[in-house]
């Protein structure tokens, strides 16, 4: 997100509310940097004493009480402050950075030395001493503020990176957001980022359209044919799906899209590794309902050439579910990919008009890494004249569409399965009639001529 | 009344501490980092010396190992009030005469002090 990290010698400001995560953050900052060998000054104005501090850290993993005093350092400078004022505060800090050897400065309390001093120009030299101070000896600054601080203030001019952490209410949930309002010297991803707080400290998951903007590797055009395991199927679009495209297979519940997906997943081999990302049903369940349609899922499961990743449909985040998605695919080189269903990203959405984005740089990046993708699609009508597939640029920006749906006949439902759309290679536009052999959902027959197949009420052609 | 130097940078602490120990009858004289307790200390050596662990410009560490190293000062008794570091100065028990974990209770405080001093009153 910051194009690299903090800058060596730079300055920044983090700031936020209260509850923001901003001392979270700071702290996991110099823990890891401790790890790395970095010493660490951690600095503090009138703020909960180092204990209560220290206390509420404990439950985090980050956090190694071994490392205090040793090369992660607390002192207040309140009464120095107080007592003396701010450039005796400065004194101090140059003495403590070089008698540390601190390599990173973390300043708790902009907003304390602000109310200490004068004049603007009080707070801008001290700024800029503690800067100077620091960057002489090659130390890294973060000052942590709340929100108070005004944008064209002499702090915020004067540092080189601003990170603004945000908690805010979007409807009945709180969403965590992160924006690097400035840094000097790298190319941070703009915008906002969402985060959360877990017991492993901050976790920042960058939004896709941004840090994905172009692909990490190059597209290559693909021209072989994957088998979907669905029996009939590879026959209607030339022998499989194209090689490195992205499916989407819509219907409505019960129509069949989950078992046309185990399907494509019981091929999963050593050299064609699966993975099952899905919303809906547990893996628990998953399983089962393989093992009464009669597929093996068992056998690579095991062998580990499948995975399977479920999500509950709670309170997600959106961009920690494409990291998660990408980063399950990119760990073991995943080439066929079940996503069930598109929608689960949908309802992860804080912001709505976004998805074409983030949809745009998943495939992309999937089409990029060779993963052959079906992704499914639940239609809200059982019946009826109505289609609603995903918005219409995000079905343009997916390869091949396949519908089923349940069609009623001669007072008899049949599952039925269309193609509609494959990438550069001719399709067989039949609806055709689908069934369950014993290994499996299978395409049978061509649907007998009918009308209106595709609404799910048909009539006999005369 | 004894004399109590508190070297302690969290203002916090200090006040509360210097109030618990002047309730109980002690003077008490307080300097917010190690450098200007040790001043403190040689200006009027004090019956006791209560210290932080972190603290700018000199740990507690290094007060109580610079008061050791003065024969002036090697005999007050030092006690090393800490968190986290309770650890490091159990290891130095030939600097620290006792070591008091936080949080600790007003009570626990007082009563080691009187354990190490005794009493404001006795002392007169």
């Amino acid at each position: 997100m910051l194009g690299g990290g903090l800058v060596t010698s730079a300055s920044y400001i983090l700031q936020g509310h209260p509850g923001a995560g901003k001392t979270i953050f700071a702290n996991q900052i110099a823990f890891r940097a401790a790890e790395r060998g970095v010493k660490v000054l951690y600095v503090t104005l009138l703020a909960e004493t180092h204990e209560r501090l220290f206390q509420a850290l404990g439950t985090l993993d980050f956090f190694q009480a071994g490392r205090l005093g040793v090369d992660v350092t607390y002192v207040s400078v309140f009464q120095t402050l107080r007592e003396e004022g701010l450039s005796a505060v400065v004194k101090l800090i140059r003495q403590e950075i070089s008698r540390q050897g601190a390599t990173l400065l973390v300043f708790d309390g902009l907003l304390n030395a602000r109310d200490r001093a004068d004049t603007q120009l009080d707070v801008k030299t001290f700024v800029a001493e503690v800067q100077s101070q620091a960057a002489f000896v090659g130390c890294t600054v973060l000052f942590l503020t709340s929100s108070r601080i005004e944008e064209e203030s002499p702090e915020h001019t004067m540092v080189d990176g601003v990170i603004d952490l945000h908690n805010e209410l979007s409807g009945v949930r709180a969403v965590r957001r992160l924006q690097v309002k400035k840094s000097r010297g790298t190319a941070a991803l703009g915008g906002y980022h969402q985060f959360e707080i877990t017991s492993q400290g901050v976790s920042v998951f960058p939004r896709m359209e941004a840090v994905l903007a172009h692909t990490s590797v190059p597209d290559q055009a693909l021209h072989g044919s994957v088998p979907t395991g669905t029996r009939g199927f590879d026959a209607l679009v030339g022998g499989g799906l194209p090689e490195g495209s992205v499916s989407l297979v819509f219907g409505p519940s019960g129509s069949g899209k989950t078992s046309f997906g185990l399907n494509f997943l019981s091929l999963a081999t050593e050299d064609e590794p699966a993975l099952h990302f899905g919303f809906y049903e547990t893996t628990a369940r998953l399983r089962a309902k393989a093992a009464t349609l009669g597929l093996n899922l068992e056998a690579p499961i095991n062998s580990g050439a499948l995975e399977m990743l479920w999500n509950p449909m709670t309170e997600n985040l959106l961009d920690k579910l494409g990291h998660r998605l990408l980063d399950a695919v990119r760990s073991r080189g995943v080439k066929r990919l079940l996503i069930d269903g598109l929608g689960g990203f949908e309802r992860a959405a804080v912001y709505q008009p976004r998805m074409v984005e983030f949809f745009a740089a998943l495939t992309n990046e999937l089409r990029a890494l060779n993963v052959t993708t079906i992704a499914t699609w639940e239609l809200r009508d059982l019946f009826g004249p109505t289609v609603t597939a995903p918005g219409s640029e995000v079905s343009s920006l997916l390869d091949n569409l396949v519908m089923l749906r349940h069609v009623e006949t001669g007072s008899r439902y049949r599952s039925t399965i269309s193609v509609l759309k494959v990438r550069d290679r001719p399709f067989e536009p039949v609806i055709h009639e689908l069934g369950f052999g014993p290994r499996g959902m299978e395409v049978r027959v061509a649907l007998e001529p009918v009308a209106g197949a595709a609404t799910g009420l048909a009539q006999a052609t005369v | 009344m004894p004399l109590i130097v508190i070297a302690e940078d969290e203002f916090l602490i200090a006040d509360v501490l210097a109030m618990m120990l002047e309730d109980a009858g002690y003077e008490v004289a307080t300097a917010a980092h190690g450098k200007a307790a040790l001043a403190l200390v040689k200006e009027k050596p004090p019956a006791l010396v209560i210290t932080d662990f972190m603290m700018p410009l000199m740990t507690g560490l290094e007060l109580a190992q610079a008061m050791r190293a003065d024969a002036a000062l090697s005999s007050i008794p030092i006690m090393l009030v800490s968190g986290a570091q309770g650890s490091i100065g159990r290891a130095h028990p030939h600097i620290f005469d006792v070591v008091l974990d936080k949080p600790y209770e007003e009570k626990k405080l007082i009563s080691t002090v009187v354990s190490l001093i005794g009493s404001a009153q006795a002392l007169g």
